[in-house]
């Protein structure tokens, strides 16, 4: 594991920011998670070592975005190819967060980073250069989408990072797409900071090629009636973990969270949760869906944590799994961690295959097998993927998931 | 907004076991090493393979660690300061009841447990179990002429060697988990029952076990065996006196199902739960399980968990025979600073196995209660299911709920649902009952036993009742 040697050896560097120091001294001692504790028990050994196999690249190679951008209003930033943004309209403004602004953010955020819990973070900011790392504030309403790519070249370990501040009544549709390469590795850590009133509708597409690998953390902050909307997809990736951390930080604030994974071949993608209500009247409704076919492995854990504070919670999640082949494994593991009385909090689980019945129905009208499959994924996909703020004509997920994954 | 303190009237009832028999007892000295094994061993006259099964056990549970990863909070237990066998001291052989000393007849009455044979109207055959010995069995006659073997364990290794030798550790294997070696290392007691072929149990078997001296640990062990087509069901039933030190309990429970078998285990456990301060009361660390060897067989577990200061159990499945059925129905209930962990694991390995959970989870005043499942359909276990429905009601705002099923499937044809809510007494409802004239204490029990009615149904109609009472006293003066 190179990266690892990297850590272990390291010696002060000067090119290194300060962040990068403070994160590589917190994982020095203990470089690797702790493969027996909850959170990367069911991680799979050889492939996080595969993860981590690849030197990191600092500089970024061309690539191909996926669809064309169709409107001229759309906001479109690559991180790590240097860009520059400051738009000022009359209903809005986008800026860069300013040097300061950035440090003082991570640092806040890294003083409460444990070891094990937050090593995807650790790992992220101990390796993304001031290049790799992109903060945005956010201020008005009426903004056009906002698409952020983040990519790997192959052969590499490349680590990004998004710092997002969203300011008070402020109104955004954004899109993140984090795109691995063959053989590569993506390290993708987001942290968005939503003040009072904001709310966001926030897409995260990852989808990668032949043996590519992304760890993505994301970590949201909300104020007082905020609203954070997530709409997830990930998919082909040999090895992904896709970590949520949610704090509602005064609770008052409405979260809803639809995420699906689909593994295939060898794949194992897993998907962790953690929301934490820190104040009364928080609203959670949450859905998290895996497909896991041939000899893939999906997994799924999400924890709600309602302290006495808050009181009048109303949270409810659900893991719904879809397991197609004999040699797949599913896991799920919901969990309600609760304090306060006057809550309502609920989760479900479910693993099944596809409804035979609904498949018969379907055939005994004349539709094919393949084809009645094909209709009962899309119904099954079509939840998530509509959540995801992203048009039809742009980027056809649905059809990308059905005939080409 | 409910009378908080009203609420908290409801659930103070003072715990009524908590009285200590006089009782002359035979202890040997504390700690824990190879030659208190031997003398434990010596003491029951064991044949040498028990011997070499506790020795082997002792080695691994030497080697082991006390799991942590249930996050309870409770001092550090020290192993060597626990006596391992107490027994009270009586006549060499008792040929009936009569001999039994009349103090600890007594003391079974005065819990209401049937031990004379006056009380045979009860028709259910116990077996109690007082520190480390099983003090008497009643029934015998009656259930020998079917052919149904009940005894304590120790009898049972000198009279049914054979079967003892055949099954014991077979479920729970000596290095299953830290307290089930420790258990196999110095078991003192506990129940066998052996019912043969064809059998239906002619009257429902009961244990009753209960911890009398304040210095020694309970490790009993029973065992049940259910030959083809036969049935049974097996009440369990524990209390202790109130003590300010913590006492240690460490049982393991074993059930095996042949073919067409049913075992139905039922425990309604009431140790001493330690006082407002959480100072005293029972640690009690479980391990529980049953394996559906045969085809069509069924083990039903059903308990109501209301005493120890820890509570750590998680009756379990093995459901190996195809179309075996594996049930758990439990209330589990704490308060002042009672935690318990309790739920279950259902493992389907066979196929068209089915299994159901209904666990309901009632926590008040500074406790913890958490539901731990697992459901697990292994790669052959085609066409099986499993449902689990866990729901917490907190009563008032200082108690904690935690629910944490893990679910993993190897198997695409076979279902698994899982459902949990959590809520609190509801208002209207309180508010309804008061209006029509029900006493508020009233009316908060009979919403508490309506929320666990699902599972009183599974338990047989005397632990029925008496859990129903059971929930009410020690749910006065907590509701909030």
């Amino acid at each position: 594991m190179k990266i690892i040697e990297k850590i272990k050896t390291n010696k002060s560097d000067d090119n290194l920011t300060e962040i990068q120091k403070i994160c590589l001294h917190k994982l020095q001692s203990n470089p690797l998670p702790n493969p027996k504790s909850e959170l990367w028990r069911l991680s799979k050994k050889s492939k996080l070592s595969n993860f981590l196999d690849y030197s990191v690249n600092e500089k970024d190679s061309k690539f191909d975005i996926p669809y064309p951008k169709n409107s001229q209003s759309t906001i479109r930033l690559i991180i790590g190819e240097n860009c520059q943004i400051k738009l000022i309209e009359k209903n809005y403004s986008i800026q860069q967060l300013s040097e300061d602004e950035l440090q003082k953010y991570i640092k806040e955020q890294i003083s409460f980073f444990k070891q094990n819990e937050n090593w995807s973070d650790l790992l992220n900011l101990s390796l993304s250069c001031k290049n790799n790392i992109l903060g945005l504030k956010i201020n008005g309403s009426k903004i056009p989408p906002i698409e952020i790519f983040s990519h790997a070249s192959s052969n590499s370990l490349n680590a990004k990072t998004l710092v997002i501040f969203l300011e008070k009544n402020c109104d955004v549709e954004l899109l993140q797409v984090n795109l691995g390469k063959e053989n590569s590795s993506l390290s993708q850590s987001t942290f968005f900071c939503l003040k009072e009133n904001s709310s966001v509708n926030h897409g995260v597409v990852s989808y990668g090629e032949n043996r590519s690998n992304l760890l993505n953390s994301l970590n949201v902050i909300q104020q007082k009636n905020s609203a954070y909307n997530l709409g997830s997809l990930h998919f082909k990736f040999n090895y992904a973990r896709f970590e949520i951390s949610i704090k509602q930080s005064a609770g008052n604030a409405k979260t809803n969270i639809k995420g699906m994974q689909i593994t295939k071949k060898n794949e194992q993608i897993s998907t962790y949760t953690k929301i934490e209500f820190n104040g009364p009247n928080g609203f959670l409704d949450q859905i998290n869906k895996s497909l896991a076919d041939d000899k893939s492995h999906a997994i799924f854990e999400g924890s709600i944590i309602v302290p006495k504070i808050a009181q009048r919670t109303d949270a409810s999640q659900l893991s719904r799994n879809l397991l197609l082949s004999n040699l797949a494994q599913i896991d799920t593991k919901p969990q309600l961690e609760i304090i306060a009385d006057d809550v309502k909090c609920k989760h479900g689980a479910t693993i099944s295959q596809l409804n035979e019945e609904e498949l018969f129905y379907m055939r005994t009208r004349g539709i094919t097998l393949t084809e009645a499959s094909k209709l009962q994924l899309s119904s099954y996909f079509q939840e998530i993927i509509s959540f995801i703020p992203i048009s039809k004509d742009k980027w056809d997920l649905l059809d990308k998931l059905l005939n080409e994954n | 907004m409910v009378n908080e303190n009203l609420v908290k009237d409801v659930v103070k009832e003072p715990y009524k076991y908590g009285f200590v028999t006089d009782i002359e007892t035979e202890k040997i000295e504390k700690g824990l090493n190879e030659d208190i094994i031997k003398l434990i061993s010596q003491k029951k006259e064991e044949p040498k393979f028990l011997l070499d099964f506790r020795l082997k056990a002792f080695k691994k549970w030497q080697k082991m660690k006390e799991p942590d990863w249930a996050a309870l909070g409770y001092k550090k237990i020290d192993y060597q300061d626990i006596i391992y066998y107490s027994a009270p001291k009586q006549k060499e052989k008792i040929s009936s009841l009569d001999e039994v000393d009349p103090k600890l007849l007594e003391t079974f009455d005065k819990l209401g447990i049937p031990l004379t044979e006056q009380k045979k109207l009860t028709n259910v055959a116990v077996d109690a179990v007082f520190d480390s010995v099983s003090i008497a069995t009643t029934f015998r006659e009656e259930l020998a002429e079917h052919g149904v073997i009940f005894c304590s364990i120790s009898e049972a290794v000198k009279n049914h060697a054979d079967l003892i030798e055949k099954y014991l550790g077979t479920v729970v294997p000596a290095s299953d988990n830290y307290f089930a070696a420790l258990n196999s290392a110095v078991f003192s007691d506990g129940s066998f029952v052996y019912i043969p072929k064809g059998v239906t149990c002619p009257m429902d078997l009961s244990s009753y076990f209960r911890i009398n001296s304040g210095d020694s640990g309970q490790f009993e062990r029973t065992l049940i065996i259910a030959e083809e087509s036969s049935s049974v069901s097996y009440l369990e039933g524990c209390t202790a006196p109130m003590f300010d030190t913590n006492t240690l309990h460490a049982a393991v429970v074993e059930l095996i199902a042949l073919d067409d078998a049913s075992i139905k285990y039922s425990t309604v456990q009431n140790w001493y739960a330690g006082d407002e301060e959480g100072i005293g009361g029972i640690f009690n660390f479980v391990t529980k399980r049953g394996k559906c060897l045969g085809k069509r067989s069924k083990i039903s577990w059903s308990q109501v968990e209301t005493g120890s200061a820890i509570t750590w159990k998680y009756p379990s499945c093995l459901l190996l025979g195809e179309e075996s059925v594996g049930e758990f129905y439990s209330v589990a209930l704490t308060n002042n600073l009672q935690q318990a962990d309790t739920g279950t694991k259902m493992i389907h390995i066979g196929p068209k196995t089915k299994s159901t959970i209904v666990s309901k989870g009632i926590s008040a005043g500074n406790s913890k209660n958490s539901y731990r499942g697992l459901v697990k359909m292994g790669t052959k276990a085609t066409g099986s299911r499993n449902y689990s429905q866990c729901d917490s009601m907190l009563i008032g705002d200082q108690a904690s709920a935690n629910t944490f099923p893990y679910i993993k499937s190897q198997q695409p044809n076979s279902e698994i649902e899982h459902e949990a809510s959590t809520c609190r007494i509801s208002e209207d409802q309180l508010f309804y009952l008061q209006s029509r004239g029900i006493e508020f204490e009233e009316a908060v029990s009979m919403m508490v036993s309506g929320f666990c009615r699902d599972v009183f149904n599974q338990l047989p109609m005397e632990f029925a009742a008496e859990a129903d009472k059971l929930l009410a006293l020690k749910l006065e003066g907590s509701v909030g």
